[in-house]
C-alpha cells in the first residue's frame, strides 16, 4: 500500500510548552483516521504541521511524498485543511467565497465549479447571501464546498462535528465517505468519539503530545 | 509571474468586494482626514499665507495618518476569517498576499487622496490645477512608499499585542524618507518649483519605493510563517 | 576569555578617559567641552557596530533559524539602544555648548534619533511575544528592515537639512585628538565586545529557564 504520510519524532513547542512530543505515525493512502483525544492533546497542532501552515521543532514529516517544512509546496495542491473556527470572510456571499478560493488555486471552469461545488453540500439556494446571515451548520457546509472545489489527496478535518445538530453531522460523515470514494486520505481530529469513529478505519488516541493508542476501527 | 499576479489579483478582488460591503471604513477614514487638516488650521491659526506655504506639508501628515488607520484593517479582516496565516494554505509564492494587500491598500489611499488633494486646495487656497500631472505622480510615488512599507508592518503586527501602538511605532521612522520626499516634491511643486528640486525628491522617491519593495517581497514570506 | 576581556575593556576606557580628561590639551575653538567627543564619538561608533551586527545575525537566523543568531542580535540591540541614548544626549550637552541649543536638526543627530527609535520598537516587539521562535522571526525581520533604511534615512535627512544650510561637518582634527579619539574607537570596541559576551550568555540562561518548567521535557 501507498504512504499518504509519515511522521517520525514530531516535536514542536510553543515556548515552555511542548504540544508534541514525539509523535510516530504512518498512514496509509486511502484510509480514514480519527485523530482522538481530548483537548490540549496536540490534535491541532499536529493538523497544522501537517497542513504546511506549522513549521516542526524536530523529527521528519513527509506528506503526499514531499518532506515538510521546506518542500511544502506541492502538498498546498493536492491537500486541504478544514481549521475548526473556519476560513471564511463574513462581508462575502457563499459563492463568492467559494470562488476566492477557486482563484487562489488557479482552477479553471471556475463557475461551474463553484456551482457544482455548492449544489454538493445543498447551498444552491443561499449562494448569495453574505456568510455573515449563515447558521453554523450552513458554514460548515460551505467549508466542506471549498474543498470539494478541487481533487484532493489528502483531508485534514479538525473538529468537524463541533456544534452541529444531527443533520449536519451525516453531512460531514457523507463527505468524508465521498472523499474516501476517491482514493483520498482523511483525517479527522476530534474529541467526539462515537461521531470520529463511525466513518474512520483507524482510531489514534494522542495522549499528552503522543500517540496513546492505535488501533483499527 | 502570472500565477503572481493572478493570486495578488484575487486577494485584491475580495478585499473590494469587502470594502464596498462595508462602505463606512472610507466615509470614516475621509472624515478623519478632514478633520485633520481642520485641527491643523485650529493648531496653527488662520493665517491664510503660512497655511499654503505648508499645505503640502499638511496634507501628507493627514495622509500619513489616516492611511495608518487604513493599513490596520487591511489584515484585520484576515483575522476575523481565522488568520491572515490560513492565506498560506494555498498553494503558490504566499508574496501574493502582499501585492494583493498592497494594491488595495494602494487604491484605498488613492481614492482618499482624489478627495483630499482638492480639500487642501479649498481650504489652503492653493492652486493645483497648474500641476496636477507632477502632483499626481508625487501622490503616486508617495502612496506606493508608504504601503509598500506600511503593508509590510501591518502584517508584522496583526499577530501582536497592542498592534494600534506598534504599527505607528515601527512604521513612523521607515516613512521618514517617504515623507520628507514627498513633502518636499509636493511643496516645491506649489510653489511652482523655482529652485528646480521637486526632481531630486522624486529620484529619491523612487529609489525608495524600488529599495524597500524588494527587500519587503524578500522578507515578507517569514512574517506570515508560524 | 570574558574576564580577561572585561579587564582590558575597563583598563583601556580608564585609560582613554583619563588621555581625553587630563592629558589631551583643551580644544583651542572649542574649549573643554570638545572633550565630551571623546565619549561621544566612540559610543556612536559602537551604537552603529551593535545595529549592523543585529543586521547580520538577524540575516543569519532568517536563513539558518538558529536561537543563538536571534539571542545574539537581542543581545547587541540592547548594548546599541544604550550607546545611542548616551551618544544622543552627550551630543545634546556638546551642542548647547557649542551652538547654544540643546537639539539641531543635524542630519546625524536626526537620524541617530530615529534610529534609536526604530530599535526601541525591536525591544517591545519582543517584550510583547511569548514563543521565542516566533519572537525571533519578527525581531530578525524588524532588525533586518530597521538596518537597510538607516542610510536612506540619513540621505533624505541631509538634503531636507542641505535645502536651509550646510550640514556640520567636523574640523579636521590634529593628530592628538586624532590619536585619543583612536584610542577610544578601540577602547569602546573591546568594551562591546566585553558586554556582548556577557549579555549573550545572560540570554541563554534566561532563553533556557524561559523554557524550562514541569511541562519543559518532550
Amino acid at each position: 500500500m501507498k504512504t499518504a504520510l509519515r511522521v517520525e519524532g514530531l516535536t514542536r513547542r510553543f515556548g515552555r510548552r511542548w504540544a508534541l512530543r514525539g509523535i510516530d505515525l504512518e498512514v496509509e493512502a486511502g484510509s480514514v483516521v480519527a485523530l482522538l483525544g481530548s483537548n490540549g492533546t496536540g490534535k491541532t497542532t499536529l493538523l497544522r504541521v501537517l497542513s504546511t501552515l506549522l513549521r516542526p521543532t524536530a523529527g521528519t514529516v513527509e506528506v503526499l511524498g514531499c518532506a515538510l517544512p521546506d518542500g511544502g509546496a506541492p502538498v498546498r495542491e493536492r491537500a486541504a485543511f478544514m481549521t475548526s473556527e473556519g476560513h471564511l470572510y463574513e462581508e462575502l456571499t457563499g459563492r463568492e467565497n467559494l470562488r476566492f478560493t477557486a482563484r487562489m488555486h488557479g482552477l479553471t471552469v471556475e463557475r461551474e465549479r463553484v456551482s457544482a461545488a455548492l449544489a454538493e453540500v445543498g447551498l444552491e439556494d443561499a449562494a448569495d447571501t453574505t456568510v455573515r446571515a449563515y447558521s453554523t451548520g450552513m458554514r460548515k457546509r460551505l467549508e466542506l464546498a471549498r474543498i470539494g472545489l478541487r481533487p484532493v489527496e489528502l483531508v485534514l478535518l479538525d473538529e468537524p462535528f463541533a456544534s452541529l445538530d444531527d443533520d449536519g453531522v451525516a453531512i460531514v460523515q457523507r463527505s468524508i465517505a465521498g472523499w474516501k470514494g476517491r482514493g483520498a486520505t482523511v483525517i479527522v481530529a476530534s474529541h467526539r468519539v462515537a461521531q470520529a469513529s463511525r466513518c474512520a478505519n483507524r482510531l489514534v488516541r494522542l495522549v499528552r503530545g503522543v500517540v496513546g493508542e492505535d488501533a483499527p476501527s | 509571474m502570472t500565477e503572481l499576479v493572478r493570486r495578488a489579483g484575487a486577494i485584491l478582488w475580495k478585499d473590494l468586494l469587502t470594502e464596498t460591503r462595508t462602505r463606512q471604513g472610507l466615509s470614516a477614514m475621509l472624515s478623519f482626514a478632514a478633520l485633520i487638516l481642520f485641527l491643523f488650521t485650529f493648531a496653527f491659526g488662520a493665517d491664510a499665507a503660512l497655511l499654503s506655504r505648508i499645505a503640502g506639508g499638511l496634507l501628507w501628515v493627514a495622509i500619513v495618518f489616516t492611511g495608518t488607520l487604513a493599513l490596520g484593517r487591511s489584515f484585520q479582516s484576515e483575522e476575523l476569517a481565522g488568520g491572515a496565516r490560513l492565506l498560506r494554505l494555498y498553494p503558490g509564492d504566499v508574496r501574493a498576499i502582499y501585492l494583493g494587500k498592497l494594491a488595495g491598500n494602494v487604491l484605498l489611499l488613492a481614492a482618499l487622496e482624489l478627495l483630499l488633494f482638492p480639500a487642501t486646495a479649498v481650504l489652503f487656497q492653493v492652486e493645483l490645477l497648474p500641476h496636477a500631472a507632477t502632483l499626481t505622480l508625487v501622490a503616486f510615488l508617495g502612496t506606493l512608499g508608504f504601503s509598500t512599507i506600511g503593508t509590510f508592518f501591518a502584517a508584522l503586527t496583526v499577530h501582536l499585542r497592542a498592534r494600534e501602538l506598534l504599527l505607528p511605532l515601527l512604521l513612523f521612522p521607515a516613512l521618514v524618507p517617504v515623507v520628507i520626499g514627498s513633502v518636499g516634491a509636493t511643496v516645491e511643486t506649489l510653489a511652482g518649483d523655482p529652485f528646480g528640486r521637486a526632481g531630486g525628491w522624486i529620484r529619491l522617491l523612487t529609489a525608495y519605493d524600488v529599495i524597500l519593495f524588494v527587500v519587503c517581497m524578500w522578507i515578507f514570506p517569514v512574517v506570515l510563517e508560524e | 576569555m570574558q574576564r580577561t576581556l572585561g579587564a582590558l575593556a575597563l583598563a583601556t576606557i580608564a585609560i582613554g578617559t583619563i588621555i581625553g580628561l587630563f592629558i589631551v590639551p583643551a580644544d583651542g575653538l572649542q574649549g573643554e567641552i570638545q572633550r565630551l567627543l571623546y565619549v561621544h564619538v566612540p559610543t556612536a561608533w559602537v551604537g552603529m557596530l551593535a545595529f549592523f551586527f543585529v543586521f547580520i545575525m538577524s540575516t543569519l537566523y532568517l536563513v539558518q533559524r538558529r536561537l543563538d543568531w536571534d539571542l545574539m542580535a537581542a543581545s547587541a540591540v540592547e548594548i546599541g539602544v544604550v550607546a545611542i541614548a548616551l551618544t544622543i544626549i552627550l551630543g545634546s550637552i556638546w551642542g548647547q555648548g557649542t551652538w547654544g541649543v540643546w537639539w539641531e536638526w543635524d542630519p546625524r543627530l536626526t537620524t541617530t534619533a530615529l534610529l534609536l527609535i526604530v530599535y526601541v520598537g525591536y525591544l517591545v516587539v519582543r517584550s510583547m511575544t511569548e514563543d521565542p521562535d516566533q519572537r525571533a522571526r519578527w525581531c530578525a525581520v524588524i532588525g533586518v528592515i530597521g538596518f537597510v533604511q538607516v542610510p536612506i534615512v540619513y540621505l533624505s535627512v541631509f538634503w531636507w537639512r542641505s535645502l536651509h544650510q550646510p550640514p556640520s561637518s567636523p574640523r579636521s582634527m590634529a593628530t592628538v585628538f586624532g590619536f585619543t579619539l583612536l584610542f577610544n574607537f578601540a577602547a569602546y570596541t573591546i568594551g562591546f565586545a566585553y558586554l556582548m559576551m556577557r549579555r549573550y550568555r545572560l540570554a541563554k540562561r534566561e532563553l533556557s529557564l524561559e523554557l524550562a518548567g514541569p511541562d519543559a521535557e518532550p
